[in-house]
């Protein structure tokens, strides 16, 4: 019976020891804890659906709805480029006669067809079941969700550059995901957030992709929602370009060191 | 002009940095040392040959196929491959080259069947659209896998993933291929399966084929040339034959003789051209036997020793010549170096 229990204590303790070493990861674990519990808490306010009603005249249910429909098309460009980073397949898709664009939209167009997948069972339990009302501006849809995912795209480049050549937990992506979850306007407006904590939502791409999708599939026309797409794509056109570069310069430095199978 | 060298490297140079921690660094500190994977190298394999690369552990065997294939760039100088440059022309040197990695399992897709896998990487090598099916179709029996097309990845044997992973580097028909230790952790039926149609293929098409290997037996038997690399640098390039001569100093001949006297042992000593003489304890010597190895100058002084045997009435039962081995090549050059 006791050598059992030591027997328990020592598999405990032997995860214990491997986790501590884990430092960033539990960082990362505290982090999103705390923010879970605080946008929980911000989602079930009343200053939430009394300021969703005034914003965007659209009811708490449409609000969230479109908010996690969409949120499943960033979570996957968000991890795209690390998934595609597997050490190996990198290696094997490196040597052979691919340019490095081709690899990455390659290896994420699967993943953004299941995810329009997702978008349309969402948007049709939200119709047909809730009675949610939607007039869906194509072009602009469109215009919006080529602009988030890009964004989002260089975010993951950045994480997955920081991957590659740390070799350890990616902090950029844990990040991004905190943000959106609390900043990103997501699951609440901002707008009910204190002052100093809305300010970092005015500086994220998540927040006017929910702001411009919100509005577009709810009848809104292009122009009225001009200025926050303006804002969104200067930021795609600086996030973009500095992703590709920051993750071009990782790969080529975890080639140069002979790191890149290295995980 | 267009060269007789399939792959050619010109002071090609690699050296990796890494940070150590030991007792002269103590708990908190760390060194950074260099260590030089490929030091200097300058290597010419022509087109058509199958080139063998020997090394211990670490020699840099995998640095240079990595360099070779554009992973790895170098420090210094550059490789050529089928003429391009590996640094300048790498969309060319790709698509002449079919690298098979040491773990080359690893870029498979476990869930998609041996085909499908192979139509990927068909695609990504740019194998043409109406060609592809019938070229995957070919690589798959060449490698004697058509049966097992269809199944899944995941039920492989260890065998036919390494064989998936050569109809892979063969997908393209590149005209040099690298193969970096393509049987490690092979039974002996699948290494014999893969030297022979390695060597198969070497004939039959005129590839050049770089071969990496830990087992020098490997490379003695189906080589045309062998390198032997130690701390990033060629020690040895010539055939397998060469190298052994590389190494033989001298002859060294076992005899099993009957009736002989310490006294005429003593006197075949003198004999000239004989450097020594010392007893065997071979298994299965009769007790009036004995078994002698006797180390000569040269092979010509043979006749010398059976002349004095038939003089000393000594009944010669067994005679055997010692040839070196490549692994005595190794052995010997890799000490030496």
């Amino acid at each position: 019976m006791w050598e059992e229990l030591e027997k328990i204590y020592y598999f405990m303790k032997r995860d214990m020891i491997s986790f501590s070493t884990y430092k960033t990861n539990i960082a990362i674990l505290v982090f999103t804890a705390v923010f879970g519990a605080l946008s929980f808490a911000y989602l079930g306010s009343n200053a939430s659906m009394q300021s969703v009603l005034q914003l965007y005249n659209m009811s708490f249910t449409t609000y969230i709805l479109i908010g996690l429909a969409f949120s499943s098309y960033l979570t996957q460009s968000l991890t795209l480029v690390q998934k595609t980073i597997n050490p190996w397949a990198l290696e094997e898709v490196l040597v052979s006669p691919t340019a490095l664009t081709t690899f990455i939209i390659g290896s994420s167009i699967w993943s953004f067809i299941w995810s329009t997948g997702v978008v349309v069972v969402y948007l049709a339990i939200g119709v047909f079941i809730f009675g949610v009302s939607l007039s869906i501006n194509i072009l602009g849809t469109i215009i919006v969700v080529a602009l988030g995912i890009s964004a989002f795209i260089g975010f993951s480049m950045i994480g997955a550059g920081i991957l590659i050549v740390t070799k350890q937990g990616d902090p950029v992506t844990a990040l991004i995901t905190i943000a959106t979850s609390l900043f990103g306007n997501v699951l609440f407006p901002p707008q009910v957030l204190p002052p100093v904590l809305q300010a970092i939502s005015y500086v994220l791409p998540q927040y006017y992709f929910f702001y411009c999708i919100r509005l577009m599939l709810t009848g809104w026309t292009i122009p009225m929602i001009l200025p926050n797409l303006e804002i969104l794509a200067l930021m795609c056109a600086i996030i973009v370009p500095l992703g590709y570069a920051i993750y071009a310069l990782c790969l080529k430095t975890a080639r140069k060191n002979g790191t890149l199978s290295w995980f | 002009m267009q060269s007789e060298n399939a792959i050619e490297t010109i002071n090609l140079t690699k050296t990796f940095k890494s940070k150590i921690q030991n007792s002269e660094t103590g708990f908190f500190k760390r060194k950074t040392v260099s260590i030089n994977a490929i030091d200097n190298l300058n290597l010419e394999i022509k087109k058509g040959e199958l080139f063998g690369l020997l090394g211990p552990n670490g020699a840099g065997k995998t640095t240079l196929v990595k360099m070779l294939c554009t992973l790895l760039p170098p420090d210094h100088g550059t490789a050529l491959i089928n003429g391009y440059d590996i640094m300048k022309e790498q969309m060319k040197v790709k698509r002449s080259l079919g690298t098979l990695f040491s773990v080359g399992e690893r870029g498979f897709f476990w869930r998609l069947n041996g085909y499908r896998n192979l139509e990927f990487f068909a695609a990504i090598y740019n194998v043409p659209r109406q060609k592809r099916q019938e070229r995957i179709m070919e690589v798959l029996k060449l490698v004697g896998l058509e049966n097992s097309a269809f199944d899944l990845y995941q039920k492989y044997s260890g065998g036919m993933k390494r064989k998936l992973s050569l109809a892979r580097t063969l997908l393209p028909d590149p005209p040099v291929i690298l193969l970096d230790e393509p049987t490690t952790g092979l039974d002996v039926i699948s290494s014999r399966n893969i030297r022979d149609f390695v060597q198969h293929t070497v004939r039959e098409t005129g590839k050049t084929v770089l071969y990496t290997t830990h087992y020098i037996e490997e490379a003695a038997q189906i080589c045309t040339k062998i390198g032997i690399l130690k701390q990033g640098k060629i020690i040895a390039c010539d055939t397998p034959n060469a190298l052994k001569e590389k190494i033989k100093k001298e002859e060294l001949i076992y005899l099993i003789v009957e009736q002989i006297t310490q006294t005429q042992i003593e006197k075949m000593h003198s004999l000239q051209g004989i450097i020594n003489i010392t007893e065997t304890t071979e298994a299965g010597l009769m007790p009036n036997q004995k078994g002698l190895c006797v180390e000569l100058k040269s092979v010509d002084q043979l006749p010398s020793i059976f002349d004095f045997l038939f003089e000393q009435k000594i009944k010669l039962v067994n005679f055997k010549r010692e040839e070196p081995t490549l692994e005595d090549a190794f052995i010997e050059l890799t000490k030496r170096a």
